[in-house]
């Protein structure tokens, strides 16, 4: 009888200390990709199974845990657009069209295999739980859960390396554990300022057979912006950031 | 065939040889690039920008000869079943930065040709200076667009903009010279932003004439809010060149794939002026109250529907319009009797002046339906979208394929097919149905 208490009273400890560990390791693997606040050049380029590329650069500017910007700089039929985060929010500006409108995370801006949550992503430990951690030699795995339905993919599963914490591949999967894409972090590289991390993000899908899309981390570099560069009246005037 | 004819139907073989060849020899030749890079360059940024757009866009029409807009527009001519039309725009676009100053154009360029011979129209469409002292401070001085109100193809409450083509609500349109300001504050908690947007609206015979009365400085304002993850906005519009008018509107997201938003603007003493089916003009003056419900909603199959409700309280009702229908096909008949053109000509003021708007009766349906990607065909993304008056059950269906897989080129072919009765909205335009192709280029 004493036994099995002492044992559900090291269950019930056990558990939170895995957790605990895994939302601290969370929290590592978010700082090492980028810092919490910080203003990033990128290229994201949608790959067709015969080869054939769409490249579109993007300004991106971040503060804290929930507040995101970019601004599309090429193609000139993109140049001038801006998508806004905050939390849940999002929201895209067409010059063309004037003012900003709502969108959801599951769309994509551009097409191809990246959606807008991608584009626009936040801290993974802002978004989901830490449901498990496995420890396996040279890497981590790290089981996700997202925090609340509102969240593009309801599970992640990360794998990490040990020693840098960072990410080396994600999948991304539904409520149901079907797999939506991957995400392979490749060519870690010093940026300067204590930020090394993946320069190079590639992603397929099952959903898009044959087509994967790259993202190339061009500069990254830590900067402070005031709360009021993260609002829609804004979002006309974020290339005066640069 | 008529010269004309044969120039145009020479046009329309070179626009459809061109479109093909963008979408099948050009990636022929970006298939070549293999190498995926990041020229840092690109990210540089310079003080000044030069844009541009450059479109085609040649139109077939079938013409209802039975309507009464076609008797209006052509009981002079014989312009035949079918017509043609080629459409071009050129916009410039450029700034120039240094400080805290900014200086930004954007000019227009149309040109028309179709029976009526060739017709080109140029304007700056906004031009304005900028002054930025802080992020959470700015001061704009010039033509610009202001864009209010929540609404995707009506803006009840868009008070100092023109009003937009609801069958082509992203297209730009021209600005208004106004000098306002923006003022932002954020903070933490429920309430996440503030911003409040002065402005005054010039009004004088060389200055905006078109918005309204002369010499009045209209003072206008917009008050935003984010409150609880809603976006919200309170509109007005004070001084002589309109009556009053305040308005509102909010949009926030219901889940990850479900915006709804709304938007009303009122109206105090609205005129409005309208004919019965004899032509004796008549007016009369109520506070108006025009609304507007909408949502959009994405299914997991990459489905995304706009839909909206509009009620339009400055707009005719069914007999009103039923009258100025009348009131053209008898002028016709007295044309065609006698050939006496006055009645006509009255119709054809009052079509520039009253009717002939967009929507001009009082509750429409908007729904469109974008499938985006269907079969993994990437930037390829059909679309349909339907007008549906309520009162009288006309309507358009508006069935579309866009395709932008070439970096820079957009290419739309769109068919609108007009359903309606006689004397209905829909019934009674001058064509049946009309096919168009628009190819863009952005430099």
């Amino acid at each position: 009888m004493w036994n099995a208490i002492v044992l559900f009273v090291v269950l019930i400890f056990a558990v939170p200390a895995d957790a605990l560990d895994g939302t601290d390791l969370l929290k590592q693997i978010d700082r090492n990709l980028n810092p919490e606040s910080f203003e990033m050049y990128r290229k994201l380029i949608n790959i067709e199974p015969d080869g054939r590329k769409k490249e579109f650069t993007l300004f991106s500017v971040k503060k804290g845990l929930d507040k995101i910007a970019a601004l599309f700089l090429e193609p000139a039929s993109e140049k001038g657009r801006s998508t806004l985060r905050l939390g849940d929010n999002m929201w895209l500006y067409i010059p063309a069209v004037g003012k900003p409108i709502r969108i959801t995370s599951l769309q994509s801006v551009i097409g191809g295999v990246f959606n807008n949550s991608d584009i626009l992503q936040l801290d993974y430990a802002a978004e989901y739980d830490v449901v498990n951690v496995d420890d396996s030699g040279s890497e981590y795995l790290l089981f996700l859960k997202a925090k609340t339905r509102t969240v593009a993919y309801d599970q992640l599963k990360i794998r990490a390396d040990k020693n840098q914490k960072l990410p080396t591949e994600i999948e991304c999967l539904t409520e149901a554990g079907m797999l939506i894409k991957t995400l392979y972090f490749k060519q870690v590289k010093d940026f300067g300022g204590g930020i090394v991390r993946p320069s190079y993000v590639e992603t397929d899908s099952p959903l898009y057979k044959g087509y994967k899309s790259v993202m190339i981390f061009g500069k990254i570099k830590k900067r402070d912006f005031r709360d009021e560069v993260f609002t829609l009246t804004f979002m006309p005037n974020i290339d005066s950031l640069r | 065939m008529k010269p004309d004819r044969l120039c145009e139907s020479w046009i329309w073989s070179l626009i459809l040889v061109l479109w093909f060849s963008a979408a099948l020899v050009l990636p022929l030749g970006l298939r070549a690039e293999e190498t995926y890079t990041f020229d840092f360059s690109e990210t540089e940024k310079k003080p000044y920008h030069f844009s541009g757009y450059l479109e085609a866009r040649p139109v077939h029409f079938r013409a209802d000869t039975d309507s009464a807009l076609y008797k209006l527009r052509f009981y002079n001519r014989d312009e035949g079943n079918t017509l043609q039309e080629f459409n071009s725009k050129l916009q410039l676009e450029g700034s120039y930065e240094k400080d805290i100053i900014r200086l930004y154009f954007k000019t227009n360029t149309d040109y028309k040709h179709s029976y009526l011979g060739g017709d080109e129209q140029s304007t700056f469409y906004e031009a304005y200076g900028s002054i930025q002292p802080s992020y959470s401070f700015k001061i704009d001085a010039g033509k610009r667009n202001f864009k209010w109100g929540k609404g995707y193809a009506w803006n009840p409450a868009g008070f100092i903009d023109r009003p937009k083509d609801p069958e082509e609500p992203e297209i730009g349109v021209e600005g208004y010279i106004a000098l306002s300001a923006d003022y932002i504050r954020s903070f933490s908690g429920p309430l996440k932003t503030i911003s409040f947007m002065p402005v005054l609206l010039p009004v004088s015979k060389h200055i905006n004439e078109s918005f309204g009365k002369r010499d009045y400085l209209n003072p206008a304002g917009k008050i935003y809010f984010l409150f609880f993850d809603t976006d919200i906005d309170l509109i007005f519009l004070a001084g002589g060149s309109k009556t009053t008018r305040w308005g509102a509107d909010f949009s926030r997201n219901i889940t990850t794939n479900w915006e709804i938003h709304g938007e009303f603007g009122w109206i105090k003493d609205y005129q409005r002026t309208f004919i019965d089916r004899f032509g004796k003009s008549d007016t009369d003056e109520y506070n108006a109250f025009s609304y507007l419900i909408g949502m959009r909603y994405l299914t997991a199959r990459d489905t995304t529907f706009i839909f909206e409700y509009y009620h339009n309280d400055t707009g005719f009702m069914e007999d009103e319009l039923r009258d100025y229908f009348d009131f053209i096909n008898d002028g016709y008949q007295v044309y065609l009797d006698t050939g006496n053109v006055e009645a006509l000509q009255t119709a054809a003021v009052l079509t520039e002046k009253n009717y002939g708007g967009n929507n001009p009766m009082r509750d429409y349906l908007y729904l469109r339906i974008i499938q985006k990607e269907p079969f993994d065909i990437l930037y390829f993304n059909p679309a349909v979208t339907t007008i549906l008056n309520l009162h009288d059950r006309s309507f358009t269906l508006a069935p579309e394929i866009v395709y932008t897989r070439i970096t820079n080129l957009e290419l739309r072919l769109k068919t609108s097919i007009i359903v309606g009765s006689d004397d209905t909205e829909y019934g009674e335009k001058p064509n049946d149905y009309r096919l168009e192709l628009r190819a863009g280029y952005y430099f």
